[in-house]
């Protein structure tokens, strides 16, 4: 539900303007976090000119703009390939053999963690838990949610990703 | 009353405060990190946990209030070993890089590892690495060295309000970082060095060149920039200074000795106390700015004037001082002798101080026999102050500018005073941040932040605007009675403007003008800053007459700024073509008597000419001697009378005596250029401008042959005859004191204490003589003066071409020392831009493109790169005021301003440029 709201605002909007959901938080600052969301889509990640068109739309200082964007693990610091995968290796994927996932996908795409494939394809970030112990080793996929991975069904689900 | 025990020690209280005061008033000390006594309670770090009876764990002192009864032990072998603890967390990733940090020694964290432990950590993992960011011009960031305590980060949101700095990432990688994650680009203040307890931000000018330890002296003086006066520490080591510190920083790192188990005994209550934050008010409070931070280096420079110069078959050429002086008192005589005292006239130095300045108008009035002395306090300054003063009694700004942070409404008026002084800009940023509201006239970008009500006006048109918001203001509140005189003129110009007329002409509705008179009527406590810009004006003294009376209905303080050190000394010290030291009228025979019985010397009885006057009777030939004493008019002045080129000599001057310690573009057109010393080398006080008077004192040895200013000048004096026997400012300020009732009492001692507060007035004018206050003519005709805006509004035709100039004043520009400080150039925007308004681009003219700038007036012209800036007024340009790739100053272009009758300041509105497309 929430995912649609957001994917609505989204496409009703050519430009980078965050107008609408000011009406939906108490304060400007409140709007921050949804808007370098909405700064993320429309300028693909988060540069210092995105920041910055947040701070000039939000009237929050651009320095502390950036202090909230590199908190959060889940905003896009760098330019990322076209499909996002989000790993968990934390205790419970990492038992369950997340690790060998991660260099499945490295030898299979080319893409190693942090980083981004030659081609643009993937850009595969390591992520703290996700809240999926119980189905681990677990992964996201730009928004799109996996579990129970196991190394011969993690190259067909990605390969689905062109 | 709160009874509390700390270690032993009964301590009663008036109020709750935390249990790290209460154990300071105790005379105890316990260690912190992340507490600083000028910033937001924050109990990051954890160091500081003492031990409270009945509790069952540790309470972190810096943020626990005390409360009535409680028991509190500070050290013991459990708080120890938890301190220990929490060091050795923070070690993990701090490296133990001491012998070669540049804090070592008055490192917090070292001092708390010393005491604490642990001498090794347990932790086997690698150290994270961030290398050292040297990318900014001059802050260093050591992000390794880190302890994310935040420090800097709450002075620059909270105390600075600059907002440039902020905590990114998170967990064990967060750091400090400004926007661009390299450059600062910010304001430079500097402030957050002060605060960093460890080695992570650092001063690059003076990186690596000293340990704290080896510096051969701690000099507190007074900063040479604005006329806010900080105080500041020079740490100086080889005659040559490394680095500037405020005086409250130096006394919190020489105060207090170590604390730890057994050393707590040792501390005494009072160096504890007495050197603290709350018991230590210097008007600046710790803070400082970029100029007076970093804009040191200019003493150290190699282009230094060193030995005096005399022109001879017209080049400058070095020469002794028994010659260079023998010659200036040769050609004084000469010209005195041929031509009267009248053809001589001097320029005073609102740079140099008190004693200076006084020996240089006793030598031009009781030497030479001419009252033509005056300053670049003309611009705004001097003739405003005068003004007001006449208006509303002696010492009506003589306002403690820490009182300013106090105040529920501050009007702004004529420019942005976080660039023309930046430390009181803080003061209004920190009101705004209690609450305070703000209201600019224009646009002050500095304040930005603090959420003002800004008042758009067209272009030249305050004056209308304040005129109207008086008339409103005198509808609202009753007069007082007590000063009748003005409160005479003030009915009559309140009876004065239409609504609907004023918003014509100015663009700002009724509405808005009734806002912001209530806002004003409302106010509680109620402050008026007046920069220079609004007193810049064909009818400058208007605006003034409307601003007295809006600050006198409203019951305000008023708040003159002066971007010059001592502008307010130099007043009081007489250096003005009409008064005498302490605001003497010369007119007055009583004054001149008392005057010349104290000094031995006879003076003038006629009023000598003010500065415009003063450059233009230069040019007609009126005026044959000209003595400029640390001052830079050639670049700093319009109407500046130039020979064939800029750089030669001026024709009509028979003799020109510039007094300075750079080369300059006065000095180039010299006969005779005396070295003087700096700021750093040099004894006397300074004024500022809330009255305050302040002592400099010498940090470092002169390196050239450059003299005391006031040294030169009684030698001249007495090679012309005249003895005058001075050993010293001291000396020098004895005779002050008996010649100025402003000055009665005083003694050189008590100055250097610094327990003077805006002496004599401490805040209350002496209200008196507003019945004789003397108007020009635009007063009568106040309506008419204001109804004509200055700028070219209706003539649209002419927009794409002829412009009024605006000068874009730097924050990290101040005239010839901060153009010979590296520091401040690195960090200064080097381009030479001309920021106009989009819409005023003549056809074909893109952003970027060149445009060449030439005046009327003069034969000079400038090419500069457009900027288009739609803040900038439709049919105005703004250009800097020093243009440094082209070495010009923006007003030389311009040589036939009009001054305003009264003030005698000149009316920019009348600088007009063409800008044409190259």
């Amino acid at each position: 539900m929430k995912k649609e709201v957001m994917q609505n605002d989204l496409d009703n909007k050519s430009l980078f303007s965050p107008v609408s959901l000011r009406k939906r938080y108490p304060t400007l600052q409140a709007t921050l976090l949804p808007a370098l969301y909405e700064a993320q889509k429309r300028f693909e990640w988060l540069s210092l000119e995105a920041l910055e068109a947040v701070s000039k739309e939000l009237d929050v200082p651009k320095a502390t703009v950036r202090g909230v964007a590199t908190f959060y693990s889940m905003y896009k610091k760098h330019p990322m390939g076209r499909h996002l995968i989000q790993l968990c290796t934390n205790i419970s994927c990492m038992l369950f053999g997340a690790e060998r996932l991660v260099d499945i996908i490295k030898k299979h795409y080319g893409v190693e963690a942090g980083k981004t494939s030659d081609d643009g394809r993937f850009s595969l970030v390591i992520m703290e838990c996700i809240g999926a112990c119980g189905t681990a080793p677990a992964m996201l996929v730009n928004t799109d949610f996996h579990e129970n991975l196991t190394e011969e069904n993690i190259i067909k689900i990605l390969d689905e990703y062109k | 009353m709160i009874k509390v025990t700390i270690n032993g020690k009964e301590i009663e209280l008036e109020q709750p405060e935390t249990i790290l005061k209460a154990a300071r008033k105790a005379g105890i000390k316990i260690p912190t990190l992340c507490h600083h006594d000028w910033l937001k309670m924050y109990g990051g770090c954890r160091l500081c946990l003492v031990e409270i009876e009945k509790m069952p764990r540790l309470q972190p002192a810096c943020s626990f209030l005390v409360s009535d009864g409680m028991v509190v032990t500070t050290e013991s072998e459990q708080i120890s070993a938890v301190r220990r603890g929490v060091l050795e967390f923070i070690l993990i990733n701090h490296p133990l890089d001491c012998p070669f940090c540049d804090k070592a020694g008055e490192c917090e964290l070292q001092d708390a590892v010393y005491i604490y432990g642990p001498s090794s950590g347990r932790f086997k993992e690698q150290k994270i690495k961030h290398p050292e960011n040297n990318t900014d011009p001059l802050l260093a960031r050591n992000m390794e060295r880190c302890i994310a305590c935040t420090r800097c980060v709450r002075m620059c949101e909270d105390v600075q309000g600059a907002y440039a700095i902020a905590m990114t990432n998170r967990g064990d990688r967060t750091l400090m970082e400004p926007f661009s994650g390299n450059r600062f680009d910010c304001e430079y203040c500097g402030n957050c060095l002060t605060v960093c307890p460890v080695g992570s931000i650092l001063s690059r000018p003076s990186k690596s060149s000293y340990r704290p330890w080896q510096m051969d002296a701690n000099i507190a003086t007074v900063c040479s920039y604005c006329g806010v006066g900080c105080l500041l520490n020079l740490q100086v080591r080889d005659e040559s200074i490394k680095k500037v510190i405020p005086v409250e920083d130096a006394a919190l790192r020489s105060s207090f000795e170590r604390f730890g188990p057994g050393v707590a005994e040792k501390n005494t209550e009072k160096n504890l106390y007495e050197n603290s934050v709350e018991n230590r008010k210097s008007l600046n409070r710790g803070l400082l700015c970029a100029l007076g931070r970093f804009g040191h280096e200019y003493v150290d420079s190699r282009e230094r004037l060193t030995s005096p110069m005399v022109r001879k078959n017209g080049k400058l050429v070095e020469t002794s001082w028994d010659e260079a002086l023998d010659f200036v008192a040769l050609k004084l005589n000469e010209i005195k002798n041929s031509s009267g005292g009248s053809a001589l006239a001097g320029i005073a130095s609102p740079r140099c101080t008190n004693e200076d300045n006084y020996i240089f108008q006793k030598f031009m009035r009781g030497v030479l026999g001419t009252n033509n002395i005056d300053s670049t306090a003309r611009l705004g300054f001097a003739g405003a102050q005068a003004y007001l003063e006449n208006l509303m009694g002696q010492g009506i700004t003589a306002n403690p500018i820490s009182d300013l942070e106090d105040a529920d409404v501050i009007f702004v008026v004529g420019g942005d005073p976080t660039i023309a002084t930046p430390v009181l800009g803080l003061n209004i940023r920190a009101a705004a941040a209690k609450g305070a509201k703000i209201i600019t006239l224009g646009r002050a970008a500095g304040l930005g932040r603090s959420k003002p009500k800004e008042i758009t006006a067209n272009l030249f048109t305050e004056n209308k605007v304040l005129e109207r918001l008086l008339a409103l203001l005198f509808s609202k509140k009753e007069m007082t009675g007590e000063l009748p005189a003005f409160e005479e003129k003030l009915k009559a110009a309140a009876a004065a403007p239409p609504a609907e007329k004023t918003t014509e002409v100015t663009g700002v509705t009724e509405a808005e003008m009734a806002e912001i008179s209530e806002i004003v009527a409302s106010a509680e406590s109620f402050a008026v800053v007046i920069g220079s810009d609004i007193v810049q004006r064909a009818a400058g003294h208007c605006g003034l007459f409307c601003l007295a009376g809006i600050s006198y209905l409203a019951s305000g303080r008023i708040f003159l700024l002066s971007d010059r050190p001592n502008e307010q000394g130099l007043i009081d010290m007489g250096c003005l073509p009409d008064r005498l030291p302490g605001g003497q009228s010369l007119a007055i025979d009583g004054f001149r008597k008392k005057y010349e019985e104290i000094s031995g010397l006879t003076a003038p009885p006629d009023k000598g000419l003010t500065l415009f006057p003063m450059l233009k009777a230069i040019s007609e030939g009126e005026i044959k001697g000209l003595y400029v004493m640390g001052e830079n008019p050639a670049l700093n002045l319009p109407n500046w009378p130039a020979g064939d080129t800029r750089k030669s000599k001026i024709k009509s001057l028979e003799l020109l005596v510039v007094q300075d310690i750079f080369p300059t573009e006065t000095s180039a057109m010299a006969d005779v250029v005396l070295p003087a010393l700096s700021w750093a080398e040099r004894e006397g006080t300074y004024t500022n401008l809330e009255h305050r008077i302040q002592v400099l004192r010498r940090a470092v040895k002169n390196m050239t042959y450059g003299r005391d200013d006031w040294r030169i000048i009684a030698e001249i004096s007495s090679r012309m005859g005249t003895a005058m026997k001075f050993s010293s400012p001291a000396d020098i300020m004895a005779e002050i004191v008996r010649v100025s009732p402003v000055h009665r009492d005083l003694r050189y001692p008590d100055i250097e204490k610094g327990t003077m507060l805006c002496r004599p007035y401490k805040g209350q004018p002496s209200k008196s003589q507003a019945g004789g206050v003397v108007h020009g003519e635009g007063f009568k005709d106040l309506i008419k003066t204001c109804d004509r805006p200055g700028g070219s509004l209706d003539d649209k035709k002419s927009m794409h071409r002829d412009f009024v100039l605006l000068l874009e004043r730097s924050l990290f520009y101040s005239g010839v020392t901060s153009r010979k400080t590296p520091a401040l150039s690195r960090i200064r925007p080097d381009a030479a831009v001309l920021r106009m308004h989009p819409e005023d681009a003549a056809p074909g003219l893109v952003e970027g493109g060149r445009v060449r700038v030439s005046s009327p007036s003069s034969e000079e012209t400038l090419e500069l790169e457009t900027v288009f800036d739609s803040s900038v007024p439709r049919g105005a340009v703004k250009i800097p005021e020093y243009l440094e790739d082209l070495g010009v100053g923006a007003l030389s272009l311009i040589t036939n301003l009009p001054v305003d009758p009264v003030t005698k300041a000149p009316a920019f509105e009348e600088c007009r440029v063409t800008v044409e497309a190259v």
